[in-house]
């Protein structure tokens, strides 16, 4: 087995700060749920934040605690959706768009993220086929929910984080056997090169 | 000193309005400091800090000693509150991603220190750091970490920002893998 592929301390601390975009978030936390190492990093990063409140210098409040008498206890009903079979639980909020073939044996479907500066799209490929060649000016991050992809820098498996930013260049291989379904957060503007890369073009920048 | 874990308890058993008190005084201006450390204002910051402390009384019960410290917990609500506020506009969902993580995946007891004892050694390794390490965490955590504005507010160069960041999480990262 190799090793996982899992987002840099500063990826994940942004994240545990609520400090990453919406749309890069997504796709950190369909990762950290399916590994336990950064699960157990990210209650670590929690912890670094019940440090600070612990440290901070307390402000005076301008008005005393609300009534909380009228406020019912417990669990608040879980109102978010089931989600699809195979899907990340992180992913009940969000909405989805439908399937689209954008090339043989390669489907895109947008994840309705509001708010999010990056665009977030899964992505589903057949065996072996590679992926767009592409260069882009923000940042790609990419959680993979099934099958594998190869590229330069590794084999990357269902769980897998690929942090790329504007100084890749990569042009991943699908694994010949699995294919493979990741779920892509992009800020920027992709660059896409090949007849395929046209074809994707507009898709990517709806 | 106050004794959170058993204020908390306390609520969640007969939703006991003293200990509810006692809890608000402690814990509401630390986050409304911590929201205005972060460039919030005193409005949203106040806003924040009730929000968080009804969440408090609202979710007693599911309060976990083994999971997390008091702080830990009470800071999370805070930041999940916080974006939910601030990006109210928006229907940002991002809080409910951050419950589900926290809701799913229980860890293994026997892989894993305890949710106190962790953080016990996070606030340690804490103090450990360097007051100028310490410093970056805490604007990163709380103000973001673009670093141009970290370094902009420290009025330290780009690249000294970025390399007392790594090296401050490294260090944590490094005190915790010891002990595991």
């Amino acid at each position: 087995m190799s090793i996982a592929h899992r987002p840099s301390d500063e990826t994940l601390a942004a994240f545990a700060a609520g400090q990453l975009d919406e749309g890069l978030a997504v796709v950190v936390a369909c990762h950290v749920e399916a590994n336990r190492e950064s699960r157990q990093r990210l209650r670590e990063l929690d912890a670094v934040q019940g440090a600070l409140l612990d440290a901070i210098e307390p402000v005076a409040m301008a008005a005393g605690p609300r009534d909380a008498s009228g406020i019912a206890q417990g669990a608040p009903d879980s109102a978010a959706p089931v989600s699809e079979a195979g899907m990340p639980q992180v992913l009940r909020p969000y909405g989805f768009g439908p399937w689209r073939p954008i090339g043989i044996r390669i489907a895109m479907r947008r994840v309705e993220v509001p708010g999010a500066g990056a665009r977030v799209f899964m992505l589903r490929a057949g065996p072996g086929i590679a992926l767009p060649h592409h260069k882009h000016t923000g940042v790609e991050w990419t959680t993979i929910l099934a099958g594998a992809y190869e590229h330069e820098y590794g084999r990357y498996a269902a769980g897998d984080f690929d942090e790329a930013d504007a100084e890749h260049e990569h042009t991943p291989r699908v694994d010949p056997v699995e294919g493979c379904t990741c779920i892509v957060a992009m800020t920027g503007n992709v660059l896409l090169q090949g007849w395929l890369g046209r074809m994707l073009q507009p898709l990517v920048r709806f | 000193m106050i004794d959170p874990n058993a204020l908390i308890a306390a609520i969640a058993r007969s939703g006991d309005r003293e200990a509810f008190a006692a809890l608000f005084d402690h814990f509401a201006p630390r986050v409304k400091g911590l929201l205005m450390r972060g460039g919030a204002s005193a409005e949203l910051a106040e806003e924040v800090a009730q929000e968080t402390l009804l969440a408090v009384w609202r979710k007693a019960g599911l309060f976990d000693p083994a999971k997390a410290s008091a702080s830990t917990w009470i800071a999370t609500i805070a930041r999940n509150l916080r974006i939910d506020i601030a990006r109210r506009e928006t229907r940002s969902r991002l809080s409910q991603v951050y419950e589900i993580l926290d809701e799913e995946a229980p860890e293994q007891p026997d892989a894993t220190l305890s949710g106190a004892e962790r953080d016990a050694r996070v606030r340690d390794a804490m103090t450990r750091l360097s007051p100028d390490q310490y410093r970056v965490v805490e604007l990163a955590f709380l103000e973001g970490f673009s670093h141009q504005d970290v370094a902009h507010r420290l009025a330290i160069p780009l690249g000294t920002v970025k390399s007392r960041l790594r090296l401050a999480l490294s260090h944590l990262r490094g005190r915790l893998e010891d002990l595991r």
